[in-house]
């Protein structure tokens, strides 16, 4: 698979979760259903191929290992974003992160408040919790790209 | 004997009072404190403070006496021949280092091995790595059996090899695997090997007799054996000891300092630079005391009922990957939800309040053998009851549930 079809279906699932799955979240009656929806989201993703996860995408400091491609479109100025986990709550989390910032220009990435927004969707919690769960770092990586 | 009273035992950790919503089953990675042993460091800061080994004044004196009773208590339990043997350290990775350190150049040098197995945790594996890399020395490693066991037959034909130095752990962190010490330690012994054994999750099963063993050290940690963090212990026969280049160097530690030479002070000062964790030692001794007040069987056998009810309970839920065998079983159970990434499982724990620790436990070595990224690990202690068991199978199945919907 190539790059740009990578970041065509990455985008077009992360439009979903944005417009569908976010309020689904915040909605959630109890725990079960809500870690049922965080774990679908990653499933909307498209898979990376191995030969892609390259050592330098990793994100450090997760305990299941993550991948972050990043591609910024310097005629737009636009960054646009393709991930992937081997865990499915964590995966389901970064997709929530990246379906705030994917196609941000430089600008608003950089005045983007990470912690802020997930406080909103109630789910600050994993963003402080434990540095393990690669969320922080996840956070720490998005910004370090504009 | 009275029988054991799981509840009984469990009051004295007011740990569990502030926190009853949770089952604890982390204690491979940490152990809770009995208040006998809070109460033994808020005591030494309150009514003794004081340095060790320095003062002239009496309170330094006694807090030296505090500190060496500490000593005499470690001594006694693991029946060392004398207090000299007893080195405090800050845990057991800091007393591998030591060892380690300490062999280098003296002992060990280019061409010589060192040997040890495919389940250390790291402690055991790079600061042996990080010194043979640079003074030539060679690492070989003791693999498994298809079980997940020790391969005694290939660590005997490692052992032709004359390795220098054996150092294995007494139980596996991961695993929960008994290794049959005895057995490896004596035929170390007849290959004319050093023998090092990381005690860090074997001395809270059962007291460990050091005249008996016979290896050259036995390393631990205070806070896997209900003591504090930041102190534990470096066991070595004194004239091993006294080979060890120390690893720290600073006050105490020495008998003649100038600028051209220094010369060391006996043992065990020579391996305790700077000033020690005096509240650390105390908080360990009454660790020990108060668990001399039970009958080391008797917490055996409580753990074994854990575990059996464990493994019973585990055995009907669909898709359980389990990497420990239930024998020679400590009271540590590595597993996995087929298919599924351990942190998903550990995260599902813990929303349902169950301390587990999920990856690769500082054992990547042991990972990369067994073709897993991972596993969720759940680890039993005598103030953990079954009716912890049972939360803990429950919220496995709700999780297997989850997972698979
Ligand atoms: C087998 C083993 N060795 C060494 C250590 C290191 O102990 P500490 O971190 O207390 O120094 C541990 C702790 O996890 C362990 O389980």
């Amino acid at each position: 698979m190539k790059l740009e079809q990578l970041l065509a279906e990455t985008r077009s699932a992360l439009v979903q979760i944005n417009e569908q799955d976010l309020s689904k979240i915040t909605q959630a009656k109890d725990w079960q259903s809500k870690y049922r929806v965080l774990m679908q989201l990653g499933k909307k993703l498209p898979p990376v191929p191995e030969k892609m996860k390259q050592p330098e995408l990793l994100v450090k400091g997760c305990e299941s290992r993550a991948w972050l491609l990043h591609y910024h479109n310097k005629t737009d100025d636009k960054h646009y974003f393709v991930l992937d986990s081997e865990a499915r709550i964590v995966k389901g989390l970064m997709a929530i992160m990246l379906c705030l910032v994917n196609g941000m220009s430089s600008a608003e990435l950089a005045k983007f408040d990470l912690n802020h927004k997930f406080d909103q969707l109630n789910l600050k919690p994993y963003l402080s919790q434990s540095r393990g769960s690669g969320l922080t770092a996840m956070a720490e990586k998005i910004k370090a790209c504009c | 004997m009275p029988v054991f009273d799981v509840q009984q035992f469990r009051q004295q950790f007011s740990f569990f009072q502030h926190n009853p919503g949770w089952v604890y089953l982390d204690n491979a990675a940490t152990m809770h404190k009995p208040d006998a042993v809070v109460s033994a460091i808020s005591q030494f800061y309150q009514q003794h403070n004081s340095n060790v080994h320095r003062g002239a004044h009496q309170l330094s004196q006694q807090a030296t006496r505090l500190f060496e009773q500490a000593r005499t208590t470690v001594c006694r339990y693991i029946n060392a021949k004398s207090s000299e043997e007893v080195i405090f350290t800050s845990g057991a990775t800091a007393a591998l280092n030591q060892i380690a350190f300490g062999l280098m150049h003296t002992v060990l040098g280019a061409g010589d091995r060192v040997l040890l197995t495919q389940l250390e945790h790291h402690a055991n594996i790079v600061p042996w790595q990080l010194h043979c890399q640079r003074y030539g020395v060679i690492i070989d490693v003791v693999p498994l059996t298809a079980d997940n066991q020790l391969d005694m037959t290939a660590y005997q034909q490692l052992l032709e090899r004359k390795p220098k130095v054996v150092s294995f752990s007494h139980i596996s962190n991961v695993l929960g695997h008994i290794q049959p010490i005895d057995a490896m330690l004596a035929l170390a012994k007849k290959a004319g090997a050093i023998t090092v054994v990381d005690g860090a999750q074997g001395v809270v099963y059962k007291q460990p007799d050091m005249q008996q063993l016979d290896c050259d050290f036995y390393v631990f940690s205070g806070h896997k054996l209900y003591g504090p963090t930041g102190i534990g212990i470096l066991y070595g026969k004194k004239d091993w000891l006294e080979k060890l280049t120390p690893i720290f160097a600073g006050g105490e530690m020495i008998e003649q300092v100038s600028f051209v030479n220094t010369t060391f002070n006996k043992l065990p000062f020579k391996l305790e630079a700077g000033t020690p964790n005096i509240a650390g030692a105390l908080g360990l001794a009454a660790a020990i005391d108060w668990l001399q007040l039970y009958n080391t069987e008797q917490l055996i056998q409580h753990k074994l009922l854990l575990l059996k009810e464990f493994y019973n309970g585990l055995s009907v839920i669909k898709g359980i990957d389990i990497l420990s065998l239930p024998v020679h079983n400590a009271g540590i159970v590595a597993l996995n939800v087929s298919n599924e990434h351990p942190a998903d499982v550990a995260e599902l724990l813990n929303q349902q309040n169950i301390a587990v620790r999920s990856g690769q436990h500082c054992a990547m070595p042991l990972f990369s053998y067994l073709a897993r990224p991972g596993a969720v690990r759940c680890s039993f202690a005598a103030y953990n009851s079954l009716d912890d068991v049972n939360r803990c199978l429950l919220a496995l199945e709700q999780a297997v549930e989850i997972l698979t919907a």
